[in-house]
């Protein structure tokens, strides 16, 4: 914790960490003060009042918490009937232009606004003479969609535009009660970032044009995940529900704070990925072109592994720690080459020097930690050597444009194991369809070397197989990546001292990174 | 009863020309000045008892005292020229009339805090006023009273007019800031204070026209000299601007301590049209209205107005003869406060509008006893919740005029008449 | 305050003529930030066309190195900006307190009736605009009206009609 601080809290003694506003000194304790401006990643502002707390003989008696530093023998005062008046104060200020359309709100169940009014208020309201009018529905750019009527004009939004992405796109204008958020005419949000303002907005007023009315909060399940659309790794919330008769299906991923990897935020690609995890997946199994079973599938793929004298293993830069290890294990058993070649997911500037890396695979160096070849010139070699390739999950559309390559494998016989439906694999003999990061668990590590768990959050009503399953069905024997843990400790020294289970929330950083050190 | 300390030269033509200024007198106290120790010109004014004429009224050397020492910052000075709080035009006389006066100020307490770079923040609305501030300043430019050389001494002075554009709210020092540094004028939360932090976070010093403009004054004289007008703990002299139902509306100065009726009556020619007293606002509209009686044992200085439950302010006393609608004054009066709130904080930004459409439900005769009530306390709820007190500036006048007119309230309320002012006057 | 943030398209480029480049630029010596130059920028603008049209403040925004909705959120905060055009003849009264006890109304009524506006609106010859203003400073000599920024004050109904006679 540092250095810490002793604070009274209603009374009860509290010890927090020094040189922190009460809001965060005293969360971190577990209690809560109400507010909707305040929020760590773009500071105090102080407009909202709804963080007012009593300070015993403080001069003056009342101060908002967000600008208040926890200081040694303070005596602050949350439950007197002084401050439960501010509060209920506040709320009514706040409400009384409201529209309060929650029914009708994506934001219900989940506002702030919503939740305090239950928490400090429940009052009647005594507002009987006309409210203001704003504007309702106006199109922000980017998929955010605005409603001035319900906004509470804490700012989050525009000091995220000003203070994070730099772009300034929004204000707010006007002042007294006509004051609102706006765009200047014919400059929308654009900005790689936009759709954080919709998580950052503390109720309704932010919705995301993707989002709206689809799902209803309440009925959301909130998994963390770890997003796999750079080398970023950022952490986000998979946000998923298996509808009556219907199948488990994400709605929307939301940022998760990670300070040691993405802050608070997710970039608006990643956000909106989950699109691919719904859609476009690969679920029927092919063999020559005609639908199979699962099983006759598999089938097919050993009888052609038995027949290989050189079979190619294809691995992916999305694979976790485990399945590469997996595939490395069967390549070793049917005495097959290993090629990570994914060239084509760098993508040369794309990235931006804040959240976007330009290598959109999510565990390069988990490649490179257990030496799997990358380079082009290998995979020629090795491709040109094989009678068999089986490609893990390497999305070859990313290299599309590399025509030797394609040519090179639609000469060989060759079998995709594919969470998606791709192009590249439309010349493959057998295709096998498979889990993707949503629907299983693993470690994986980012290209700043922090390495991170993830867990499955998506279960599907046919759950498809991940890649070390399909590994021991094609005769291998890992049946479980931590069980196979110990294996992939001894080879890889830097993870020598890493415990799946014991990997922290927001991952582990890995020391003494530097050239592949694989000792087996 | 009058006095011409700081209006001296006001009735003198052409007096904002730096010829005719200088030859009564202007910039005749750098000599002296440049010959003393900064920290004793400051130590001059705590002494003079000089109070922040802006409406605070805090001690203004003692404000200047505060800036942090041996800072690597440059310090600034804004001089607030915003006068917008209703009932005030004081400093309006010294930008047309003296603005030499206020030169001559602003380069006292530069030096004294050690400040090389001052900005004039002048309301917008100021039009022909702003036209002769800089003319004065461009003159004092070209005659070397201001520059890289002031007078002739190793001290660099320059000097800036800002213009505002229309906010009542950058009258605060803070939104007053926040203006200069090109952002709406939305106060700032204290501490820090200006200051420690202030214009482009540098240490700054705000002050109102009017105390600039008795620093000459006070460095010429001598804070003794100063004292000898107005009271122990209100000193000096003050530009009062009297208006509303009286016969002789103006600005007159006066020494602090004077009786308040004394005043309206001798000087301003008491109520107009014969008619009866209903109240006096003694500093401007922000402060709390006192009744006949209590107007009757007020004086005119910071103490007196406090012991009756108001506030000195800026010295803008209104008159409100008996033909007064409180209601619709008071209509009048949040319709202003609601047009001024800056819209930073929700309860001023959505309590003030809602106090309006309450007392217009009244107007409108559609008003319920409750909603005495209701007013009330939304005052209490609005009224140090907020970043800054114009909040508060509001509340506090509407409250007084709920207690002590209720009755006019509740007969719009019994009257089957919305408007029984004016049925009576029929 | 009424909504400010209709802004309205000239239709025109927008840029400083020459004399205001030249003001521009010797003003914004006098402060350590561009920013502070938004205000005395959008007053520039608003001499030169007489209103703030959306060129022009996105031509602010540009000039001083900001972004478009700063410049916006200040056109829209202060009230002296004209966010469209106003008549040849700009009157505003003074509505607040000293003035407002002083019989402002007779004076909105009468230029009311006179030139066949409510304030807020601009005549369709575009010669005159009404406005009712807050405090304007002169309570002293209430009620005060002011035309195209000049005072006139203690005013009455008789003042007004020799005043409205003199424009043209």
């Amino acid at each position: 914790m540092g250095e810490t601080v002793k604070l009274f809290v209603n009374s009860q003694e509290v010890e927090v960490a020094a040189g922190k506003n009460l809001i965060d000194a005293l969360a971190v304790a577990g209690i809560q003060i109400p507010h909707f401006c305040y929020h760590p990643a773009l500071g105090a502002d102080g407009n909202c009042r709804m963080c007012l707390v009593e300070i015993e003989e403080g001069r003056p008696p009342v101060v908002p918490a967000c600008k208040t530093p926890a200081m040694e023998g303070m005596k602050v005062v949350l439950d007197s009937a002084m401050i439960k008046k501010v509060q209920q104060d506040m709320l009514e200020f706040e409400l009384i232009n409201h529209p309060v359309d929650c029914p009708v709100c994506d934001q219900a169940g989940e506002c702030d606004l919503q939740d305090y009014y239950m928490a400090y208020s429940l009052e009647e309201s005594r507002m009987d003479v006309p409210q203001v009018n704003k504007k309702k529905k106006l199109d922000f750019g980017c998929g955010v969609v605005h409603d001035q009527e319900r906004c509470v004009l804490c700012g989050r939004c525009v000091r995220f535009t000003r203070q994070i992405t730099e772009t300034g796109e929004l204000g707010i204008v006007n002042r007294t009660d006509a004051a609102r958020v706006d765009i200047f005419p014919g400059k929308p949000l654009d900005n790689r970032y936009a759709l954080n303002i919709v998580d950052l907005c503390p109720v309704g007023a932010m919705t995301s044009s993707d989002f709206r009315f689809k799902q209803r909060a309440w009925f959301l399940t909130r998994d963390k995940g770890v997003c796999h659309g750079c080398a970023k790794g950022c952490n986000m919330y998979i946000d998923h529900h298996r509808e009556k008769y219907g199948d488990d299906i994400i709605y929307r991923y939301r940022a998760r704070t990670n300070l040691q990897v993405n802050g608070y935020f997710i970039c608006d690609e990643g956000r909106m990925s989950y699109h691919l995890q719904n859609n476009d997946r690969q679920t029927e199994t092919i063999v020559g072109g005609a639908s199979v079973s699962f099983d006759d599938g598999i089938k097919a793929v050993v009888e052609k592994l038995n027949q290989a004298k050189k079979p190619l293993m294809i691995v992916s830069p999305n694979s976790t720690v485990g399945q590469m290890w997996a595939v490395l294990r069967i390549a070793t058993l049917y005495g097959g080459d290993v090629s990570g070649y994914s060239d084509g997911y760098i993508i040369e500037g794309s990235g931006d020097d804040y959240l976007i890396h330009e290598d959109k695979s999510a565990n390069r160096r988990g490649l490179e930690l257990l030496a799997i070849k990358q380079d082009r010139a290998h995979l020629l070699e090795t491709l040109g050597n094989a009678d068999l390739v089986l490609n893990f999950d390497n999305d070859f559309h990313f290299s599309a444009h590399d025509i030797e390559v394609a040519k090179l494998l639609s000469e060989k016989d060759y079998v995709a194991i594919c969470s998606h439906r791709l192009t590249a694999f439309e010349t493959a003999s057998v295709v096998i369809p498979i889990a993707s990061y949503s629907e299983y668990d693993g470690v994986i590590i980012n290209h700043d070397d922090v390495i991170q768990r993830f867990s499955r959050a998506v279960h599907k009503n046919n759950p498809p197989k991940d890649i070390v399953e399909i590994t021991r069905l094609l005769g291998g024997a890992i049946t479980d990546w931590k069980r196979a843990w110990p294996g992939i400790r001894q080879t890889i020294s830097l993870l020598r001292e890493v415990e799946p289970d014991q990997i922290p929330e927001e991952g582990m950083k890995l020391m003494n990174s530097g050239e592949p050190d694989v000792t087996a | 009863m009058e006095v011409k300390i700081l209006s001296a030269k006001f009735d003198i033509e052409d007096s904002h020309r730096l010829e005719v200024a200088k030859k009564h007198g202007a910039y005749g106290t750098l000599e002296k000045l440049f010959a003393m120790d900064p920290a004793d010109v400051i130590e001059e004014v705590k002494n003079s008892g000089l109070r922040g004429r802006g409406g605070a009224g805090f001690p203004a050397g003692v404000k200047w005292g505060f800036l942090p020492k041996d800072l690597d910052k440059p310090i600034y000075l804004a001089v607030n020229s915003d006068e917008s709080e209703p009932a005030t035009f004081k400093d309006r006389y010294i930008l047309v009339r003296d603005p030499h006066m206020m030169i001559e100020g602003i380069i006292i307490c530069c030096y004294a805090i050690g400040s090389h770079d001052s900005y004039i923040y002048i309301r917008g609305e100021y039009t022909s006023q702003l036209k002769i501030l800089q003319e004065a300043i461009d003159e004092a430019y070209e005659a070397g009273y201001l520059g890289e050389q002031v007078a002739g001494h190793d001290f660099r002075l320059d000097v800036t007019v800002h213009r505002g554009a229309g906010a009542y709210v950058c009258g605060e020092e803070t939104a007053l800031l926040e203006s200069i540094e090109g952002k709406k004028g939305q106060p700032r939360s204290k501490p820090p204070f200006p200051a420690v932090v202030g214009l482009y976070d540098c240490p700054t010093i705000i002050n109102n026209v009017q105390s600039i403009a008795s620093l000459p004054f006070i460095i010429e004289k001598g804070a003794e000299a100063y004292r000898a007008y107005g009271t122990e703990k209100s000193a000096g002299t003050h530009l009062f601007g009297i208006s509303g139902h009286v016969e002789k509306p103006g600005m007159y100065e006066l020494p602090l301590g004077l009786p308040l009726m004394e005043v309206l009556n001798e000087v301003a020619g008491g109520v107009w049209k014969g008619r009866q007293l209903k109240g006096v606002i003694p500093g401007g509209s922000s402060t709390p209205v006192l009744t006949p009686e209590e107007a009757h044992t007020v004086t005119l200085d910071y103490e007196s107005m406090a012991e009756h439950k108001t506030m000195f302010g800026s010295g803008g006393i209104v008159v409100l003869d008996e033909t007064v609608d409180i209601v619709k004054l008071v209509e009048n009066l949040i319709a202003f406060y609601h047009h001024e709130s800056c819209g930073q904080c929700t309860p001023c930004r959505e309590g003030l509008g809602w106090m309006l459409k309450i007392i217009r439900k009244f107007i409108a005769g559609d008003g319920r006893e409750d909603d005495i009530e209701l007013l009330l306390e939304l005052c209490d709820n609005i009224e140090m919740k907020t970043v800054c007190v114009l909040s508060a500036a509001c509340t506090m006048p509407v409250r007084s005029y709920l207690e002590k007119f209720r009755h006019e309230f509740e007969s719009y309320i019994n009257s089957s008449n919305s408007d029984p002012v004016q049925s009576q006057a029929e | 305050m009424s909504d400010r943030s209709q802004l309205i398209s000239s239709g025109q480029p927008f840029t400083f003529d020459s004399a205001r480049d030249a003001e521009f630029e010797r003003l914004i010596k006098r402060y350590p930030i561009r920013e502070s130059m938004i205000m005395p920028a959008l007053w520039l603008a608003q001499e030169q066309e007489g209103w703030l049209s959306t060129e022009a403040i996105a031509y602010v925004a540009e000039r001083v190195g900001t972004y478009p909705a700063k410049v916006f959120e200040l056109a829209t905060f202060y009230t002296m900006y004209h966010l469209k055009p106003v008549g040849k003849y700009h009157l505003c009264v003074c509505r607040t307190l000293s003035c407002y006890l002083r019989e402002k109304q007779e004076i909105v009524d009468y230029l009311a009736a006179e030139l066949g506006l409510r304030p807020g609106e601009v005549s369709e010859d575009g010669m005159f605009s009404l406005e009712e203003v807050e405090c304007l400073g002169h309570c002293g000599t209430a009620p005060v009206i002011q035309v195209n920024g000049e005072f006139h004050e203690e005013m009455n109904v008789e003042k007004l009609k020799t005043l409205l006679a003199g424009l043209d």
